[in-house]
């Protein structure tokens, strides 16, 4: 198991963000996890990149502890690529810059092993003609693919996605799903939190409904789809389908 | 004798209150011209007196001048010594320990509320009889020190300027906290925190003034030292403030065009 979370508490004061977590993914695997807003999807994948501090219970990746005191955050964090609803590309760089300072600068690479992996992902997510453009010049779909690119030139183990499409345009959600699809039939292990159904029934191994902080149900798309054993699970589908 | 200074005379002359000469106790730096004030009517006294004002504010003015690079010199180092010990305080007022951000805090809150001019005294005389500052050194530390605690309050606003999403991401890319902040965080800020800076630049060019009393010859301590063997005193002073006014308003002109060349096309939204 590349992924492996056991017993995971995660609260903000009072409130109990992920409660009582375990889970876990397969190398290659792509878990889509979907729920109600405050059921503690992002939290928890936070919590796989110690983005956010959990109070109690054990993440394992890829064997390495992420362990509360952070000892290997780096170790960890260079294992998992995150993307994020708000793409947070670095403005001040160009295109092609996003996607080759980490790699300077965590992974020591060279300038020019840094551009030709860089241009070698742009290539892959469509946007090699934007290389040396400002992130301001960018559709919001754009931005994402850039995202995306400057992720996996850190050649990460796993990929999460923190809602990725959320904050696009209808016409600019599928160019992402496109890329994510892409990536998935790659072998990449993916988390995704997601609240596209028609993705997670296409692409998913595995699909976790989380509810309350907790695993309401999980199963394959078409078990947790068509035929939700749980309550909650068809009241959500209900409203999202 | 009138406001204008002890030594210029008045006559009212058809028109109101217009100076017209000196009293033969003025020397033009050496040079007297033999005008005096007498009076003998007509449109020559205007000229004459015209040509001796003009005259004596050359006289002046290279006087002056030379002080100008002293002037330009303590403000350049000073500045340069509160940029990067203003950047470090800003850096340590943000930290997660809280004893350096409180550190960082007290020395903010110390050199902003005692007056650059005891400062000044007390590193000249104070800490300059223990370890032996020269006047220029101890100038340049005194008004450097006090501006690097203005400087770290805007550098740290700059720096809480950005949005968390960026240490996130930066983090999520691997790059430890101080990484994000070198790579990611700092050279956003800089464009934010331009114009305020370029604001405490001019007004440490003003401040330099306070150095002269120390006895370090810059532009005022040249104008007091003109003044104090001549007393001409409203010229003097005149000239003294117009080329502080002819520098500082360079400088605003010089900062608008640094806005212009940072604000890098279409680099304008914080969400990237």
């Amino acid at each position: 198991m590349i992924i492996e979370v056991e017993n995971l508490v995660c609260r903000f004061g009072n409130i109990v963000a992920v409660d009582d977590f375990s889970l876990e993914v397969a190398k290659g695997e792509v878990v889509v996890i979907i729920g109600p807003s405050g059921s503690g999807k992002s939290t928890f994948l936070r919590c796989l990149n110690a983005l956010e501090d959990f109070d109690s219970g054990r993440i394992t990746i890829d064997g390495i502890d992420v362990d509360r005191k952070h000892k290997h955050i780096h170790d960890v964090r260079l294992e998992v690529g995150m993307v994020f609803q708000s793409f947070n590309l670095f403005p001040h760089l160009t295109v092609i810059e996003n996607t080759m300072l980490a790699q300077r600068v965590v992974r020591k690479r060279t300038r020019e092993e840094a551009r030709k992996k860089g241009e070698e992902l742009l290539n892959l997510v469509g946007l090699s003609d934007k290389r040396d453009i400002y992130p301001a010049r960018l559709s919001g779909g754009q931005k994402q693919r850039v995202a995306i690119a400057r992720a996996l030139a850190m050649d990460p183990k796993i990929m999460l996605f923190d809602e990725a499409t959320s904050a696009l345009d209808p016409e600019m959600i599928g160019e992402v799903l496109e890329v994510m699809k892409n990536l998935a039939a790659r072998g990449m292990t993916m988390l995704v939190v997601t609240h596209e159904i028609g993705f997670a029934r296409e692409v998913a191994d595995r699909i976790v409904f989380m509810d309350e902080g907790r695993i309401a149900e999980e199963g394959s798309p078409s078990a947790i789809l068509d035929n939700p054993a749980n309550k909650r699970t068809r009241e959500f589908l209900a409203k999202v389908l | 004798m009138s406001r204008f200074g002890v030594n210029i005379t008045f006559f009212s002359h058809g028109r109101e209150w217009i100076p017209l000469g000196y009293s033969e106790k003025v020397v033009f730096g050496g040079r007297a011209t033999g005008q005096t004030g007498e009076t003998t009517g007509g449109d020559d006294d205007l000229i004459d007196w015209l040509t001796e004002q003009a005259i004596l504010y050359w006289d002046i003015l290279k006087y002056l001048i030379p002080a100008v690079p002293y002037t330009v010199l303590i403000t350049v180092c000073s500045f340069a010594l509160a940029l990067v010990l203003g950047l470090v305080i800003g850096v340590l007022r943000i930290s997660r320990s809280r004893p350096v951000a409180a550190a960082a805090g007290m020395y903010i809150n110390i050199i902003r509320g005692v007056p650059l001019l005891v400062q000044i005294f007390f590193i000249y005389f104070g800490l300059g009889s223990v370890c032996n500052l020269d006047r220029f050194t101890a100038g340049v530390v005194a008004v450097g020190i006090c501006y690097s605690a203005y400087l770290a309050e805007i550098f740290r606003s700059g720096i809480d300027a950005i949005s968390q999403g960026q240490y996130e991401a930066a983090q999520s890319l691997g790059m430890t906290r101080f990484q994000a902040l070198r790579h990611v965080i700092i050279p956003q800020s800089f464009r934010i925190v331009i114009p305020p800076v370029a604001n405490e630049f001019i007004a440490s060019l003003k401040d330099s003034s306070l150095v002269s009393i120390i006895g370090m010859r810059e532009l005022t301590r040249a104008g007091r030292e003109y003044y104090s063997q001549y007393f001409v005193d409203f010229q003097t002073w005149l000239l003294v403030g117009a080329i502080y006014l002819i520098m500082t308003m360079s400088l605003s002109r010089l900062v608008k065009y640094l806005e212009r060349v940072y604000a890098v096309a279409g680099y304008g939204s914080r969400q990237g």
